[in-house]
């Protein structure tokens, strides 16, 4: 695996390909964890990358924003763009994660250790 | 990874892995992680502010900061998602994104670089997130009581300080465990 801080082209050409040399997603900000659903396929699939395909794809099954990264294989703050285009075409739905610590109630603290014991 | 959001049992938690550099986030992350390759990037600017705008991108302005990312299926409808990054100054802004919501933290920190992980145990204390610290114990390291790493880094008393090897799945398993019964102990003190 590279050192932390290896200077990497790989990614910075893909972002150029990818989201037009954006950085910054639209819209309203979203967890990592937050749930990507595909609510719409586009008639005119013209105007779309094939990495927005691909991420429509994945989330035909509702699906994480870092799990959508990892099977894009693209760094989270690009998937993070390529997803706020899909939310501002109306394609996609994205949906804050259910679970913040604060409502973490006893009865999920309890089954998360179980959980995490039987691994 | 199949989500029904119909279904009030679907959870995704999601905990944090904080530490210098070369401290075995990715080691610990890769340890219980059911899911490989596990490192994607991140693109900063030379200052660590994220990239808004690409103009300067071709000069050397640019570097990327691993971030590792881990997921455990407890059950069908239950992930604990993991998230490694540097706590590192220049990197907080990612660590504030990824902070919200988060069950809590570990702090790793190695005998030989305490100071590296002063900067992760003042973000996580500031913001009230809790965390726990995890000494991973090198080889060749010398072994330091835990009273005394404790003091040197000024962690309070009620956050829990224990020693791991970030290699062995069984020690990584201990530190969740450790994280979520400190996390669930605070939530009981605030409610
Ligand atoms: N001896 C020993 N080596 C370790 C341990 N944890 C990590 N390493 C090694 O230390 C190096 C840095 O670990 P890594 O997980 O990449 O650190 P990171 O920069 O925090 O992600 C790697 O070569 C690991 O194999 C440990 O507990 N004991
Ligand atoms: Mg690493």
């Amino acid at each position: 695996m590279a050192a932390d801080e290896d200077p990497d082209p790989g990614p910075l050409v893909r972002m150029f390909a990818v989201t037009g040399g954006r950085a910054r997603a639209v819209g309203e900000a979203f967890d990592v964890i937050a749930v990507v659903t595909t609510i719409g396929m586009p008639y005119d699939q013209a105007g779309l990358s094939p990495e927005h395909l691909a991420a429509l794809r994945v989330a035909t099954r509702p699906t994480t924003v870092a799990d959508i990264g990892t099977r894009l294989r693209l760094p989270l703050n690009i998937t993070r763009v390529l997803l706020s285009d899909l939310r501002r075409e109306g394609l996609v739905s994205i949906e804050a994660p259910a679970a913040t610590a604060g409502v973490l109630n006893e009865r999920i603290y309890q089954e998360v250790l179980n959980g995490l014991r039987a691994l | 990874m199949d989500y029904a959001r119909s279904d009030p049992d679907t959870l995704a938690i999601k905990i944090l892995i904080a530490g210098g550099f070369g401290v075995g986030k990715t080691t610990l992350v890769s340890a219980v992680s059911e899911i490989q390759p596990l490192s994607t990037e991140e693109l900063l600017s030379d200052r660590g502010a994220r990239i808004d705008d690409t103009s300067g991108v071709e000069g050397k302005t640019t570097t990327t900061v691993a971030l590792d990312f881990g997921r455990i299926t407890l059950r069908e409808g239950l992930w604990i998602y993991l998230f490694g990054t540097p706590g590192q100054d220049r990197f907080w802004f990612m660590w504030d994104e990824l902070a919200i919501g988060a069950l809590g933290a570990v702090v790793l920190a190695d005998t030989r670089r305490l100071g590296d992980a002063f900067p992760a145990v003042d973000f996580f204390e500031q913001r009230r997130i809790p965390y726990m610290v995890a000494v991973n114990q090198f080889d060749g390291a010398r072994r330091h009581d835990p009273a005394v790493v404790r003091r040197a880094l000024a962690v309070p008393g009620h956050v829990p300080l224990m020693v791991c090897d970030a290699r062995d799945r069984e020690s990584a398993k201990e530190v969740l465990l450790t994280l979520v019964r400190h996390a669930r102990e605070m939530s009981a003190v605030r409610a």
